[in-house]
């Protein structure tokens, strides 16, 4: 007689949990993708409203709205809320929804740890915005929390440090969760070079977040102990060296940077092929030029401080390392048109944001290589021209990358189709605002505007009026983007499994919407191939 | 009876990462760390080595949990008189004893598209999956080779010796 315990287990495969269980205690990766898109866009707009007091602000000279404390409040959290709440998240979600679909796993490997590392987000953010209510208000030194400003917060000061420390501790768990993952659950045959764009580009990302985060964790708790347990890491009376911490601090927040745009460059290489009906040009470039790009980035963080004294021969070896960048970031570009050259080109609306990052992106990037030459630095330090050079990474850059990627894969996600009417209209309004928003701000910083400031000289009044004009504009019409995925949830059309004719890639190969478990029978030899199809 | 040996075939789910691979992937993560906490503690500021050592002990841990992976196991033991299918999973293990001439081997094929196929042993309104972590044609292959060796209902084929192990 069989005596066996084991095999009802196998039956569970549809099994849901349903109620408020089912996102607390969550392990299923599309949950948590979920739930981590879902924070990170009510962070995008908690952070946007912070940008529009600035906006507001400064359309014309003189003081309007807030006092400068506030305003220089807002400058500061605005930057932490939109780096550790909104798009860090949306990239961790995106990599949660779709790795392992990609690499024919069924889940992420830790998945309580995948829960923890989102948890513990929503408690860091309300300590970060917990600090707009303490007596001296919210952090207003900048993201950068450089000493002895810094050190001069009043109660908000170990808040922001506690809070920086469980933003850190959760994109740590994210990105070892992510380097297992992908290192030990790969379906077999999908070797490393057989994986998506989407998931080498988060590899390397994972592997700049090990290597990054404990230099941060060690710079904020060398702050906290110069300010409450008397030690001189960072205060000059005591010998401590201040310069120090902005090494130390651009040596995390240059890797950041990238770890904010490498997994756009993944989504930018999924979308392109799709939507040219070709594979991807230069697979294998990609490849090496997203690791050249995530090495090189660890040696060009001393080009946000050329100002504060430094060797010359530190300042050449600085300012060509950042010129190298664009060798493989240029690769990247080439390849892209490459892919687009001769295809059967349609516009979606993935299609419109990926064209728009490309081209703005390369703005933006073209921008840094100004900034990258020493003496030219020398007069863009702290100026809007930082300012517009950096937003034109991160908004047209990343943004515009995840936004993308939303409306690549909601129909996946969802399993009906959204308003591509609608959509259509987001990405003109989003790509016409963000430009009047951002490029006058090249013009006001060669023309000496520095950054950070509540009040100005008269003649900026113009351009900072056209500014916020696009500001606003920008910020309301991306009011569109919950409408429509909230549209496309209750009443959308059914979409189909592959949903875009030119796509490839194993999540592709699942229904719509994709099953609550997938890929629990890993997918066969001619699946991975057929999906592989770069 | 026969003298026939058991014949004993063991199956796992399939990792990507080999423990050496393991290894060297942390050594060389380690390394990485390690180098810049290093660099920065001559410095003087060694509260970074720390917070590398704990996030190194965290990958180490996260990478030794995952590879735990490896020792689920299924071992399938036939010999002249019963089916023995031994499931480890976790720490659990689980049994299931079926006799051989009243068990058969069912490959049951469209249950979804996320399952093209499901294998079992069955006997007397029983059964017992196996290999569901498996590839569709390893599944298939692995059908293949149990069904002559357990037979059809009220079947005992010959089971040859000299069958090689695992």
């Amino acid at each position: 007689m069989a005596t066996h315990a084991h095999a009802a287990a196998h039956d569970d495969h549809d099994h849901k949990p349903h109620g408020w269980r089912r996102w607390v205690f969550s392990t299923n990766h599309k949950d948590i993708g979920t739930m981590y898109l879902v924070f990170a866009c009510t962070m995008f707009f908690v952070g946007g409203s912070m940008a529009l007091v600035i906006r507001a602000e400064l359309f014309q000279p003189g003081l309007q709205f807030v006092d400068p404390q506030f305003f220089n409040s807002m400058t500061a959290m605005h930057a932490l809320v939109m780096i550790f709440g909104a798009i860090m998240p949306a990239w961790v979600g995106l990599a949660n929804w779709l790795i392992p679909m990609q690499i024919g796993a069924p889940d992420m490997a830790l998945p309580r740890l995948n829960n923890l590392s989102f948890w513990i987000l929503p408690f860091a953010f309300v300590i970060l915005l917990g600090t707009l209510f303490v007596p001296g208000g919210a952090p207003a030194g900048g993201w950068t929390m450089y000493p002895p400003l810094a050190l001069q917060s009043g109660d908000s000061f170990p808040m922001m440090i506690f809070a920086v420390h469980l933003m850190g501790i959760s994109s740590v768990l994210g990105a070892i969760n992510v380097v297992v993952t992908v290192m030990n659950m790969r379906a077999p045959g999908m070797n490393l070079l057989k994986m998506p764009l989407f998931v080498w580009t988060w590899l390397i990302t994972a592997y700049l977040l090990v290597a990054v985060m404990p230099v941060l964790a060690g710079a904020v708790t060398m702050l906290l102990t110069d300010h409450f347990f008397g030690t001189s890491f960072f205060a000059a009376s005591g010998g401590g060296d201040p310069v120090m911490f902005q090494h130390i601090f651009w040596f995390f927040g240059h890797p950041e940077v990238y770890i904010m745009i490498l997994p756009a460059f993944g989504v930018v290489s999924e979308i392109i092929p799709t939507f040219s009906r070709k594979p991807l040009f230069g697979y294998e470039s990609m490849v090496y030029a997203t690791a050249a790009i995530g090495f090189l980035s660890f040696i060009v963080w001393a080009h946000h401080m050329f100002t504060v004294g430094m060797p010359l021969a530190g300042q050449l070896f600085f300012m060509l390392a950042t010129m190298l960048i664009s060798v493989p970031t240029g690769v990247k570009v080439f390849n892209w048109c490459a892919t687009m050259t001769k295809g059967s080109l349609s516009f979606e609306p993935p299609m419109l944001f990926a064209l728009a990052f490309l081209f703005l992106f390369t703005i933006g990037g073209f921008s840094g290589l100004m900034l990258a030459i020493v003496p030219a630095d020398f007069q863009y330090q702290d100026t809007y021209f930082v300012v517009a050079h950096f937003h034109y990474v991160l908004v047209p850059g990343s943004l515009f990358a995840i936004i993308g990627a939303v409306y690549y894969w909601l129909p996946k996600w969802v399993g009906r189709m959204y308003d591509q009417k609608l959509a259509t209209w987001h990405f003109w309004l989003s790509a016409i605002f963000v430009n009047v928003l951002f490029f006058p701000q090249h013009f006001l910083g060669l023309a000496g505007m520095p950054r950070r400031i509540p009040d100005y000289a008269t003649q900026f009044a113009d351009w900072n009026m056209v500014s916020s004009i696009g500001a606003f504009g920008f910020g309301f019409s991306q009011l569109l983007l919950p409408y429509i995925i909230l549209k496309c949830v209750r009443s959308g059309a059914k979409a189909s499994d592959r949903v875009w004719d030119g796509a490839h890639g194993l999540e592709w190969e699942l229904p719509s919407p994709a099953p609550f478990h997938s890929w629990e029978t890993p997918p066969s030899a001619a699946v991975i191939a057929r999906g592989a199809e770069h | 009876m026969s003298s026939s040996p058991a014949i004993r075939i063991a199956i796992a789910p399939h990792c990507s990462l080999t423990p050496s691979g393991a290894w060297t992937l942390f050594l060389a993560t380690c390394s990485v760390s390690f180098g810049v906490a290093g660099l920065l503690t001559l410095r003087g500021f060694w509260p970074v080595l720390a917070f590398a050592v704990l996030e190194m002990l965290l990958l180490g841990w996260a990478l030794y949990a995952s590879m735990q992976r490896r020792h689920h196991s299924e071992t399938i033991v036939i010999t002249e008189e019963c089916v023995d299918i031994e499931t480890h999973a976790r720490g659990a293990a689980a049994h299931a004893v079926f006799p051989r001439h009243w068990a058969q081997v069912k490959l049951r094929g469209d249950v979804s598209p996320l399952r093209p196929a499901r294998l079992t042993v069955e006997s007397g309104g029983k059964r017992c999956e196996i290999g569901s972590f498996l590839t569709e044609q390893e599944r298939q292959h692995l059908a293949v080779r149990l069904a002559p060796l357990i037979g059809g209902m009220a079947e005992s084929p010959q089971l040859p010796s000299g069958q090689p192990r695992g």
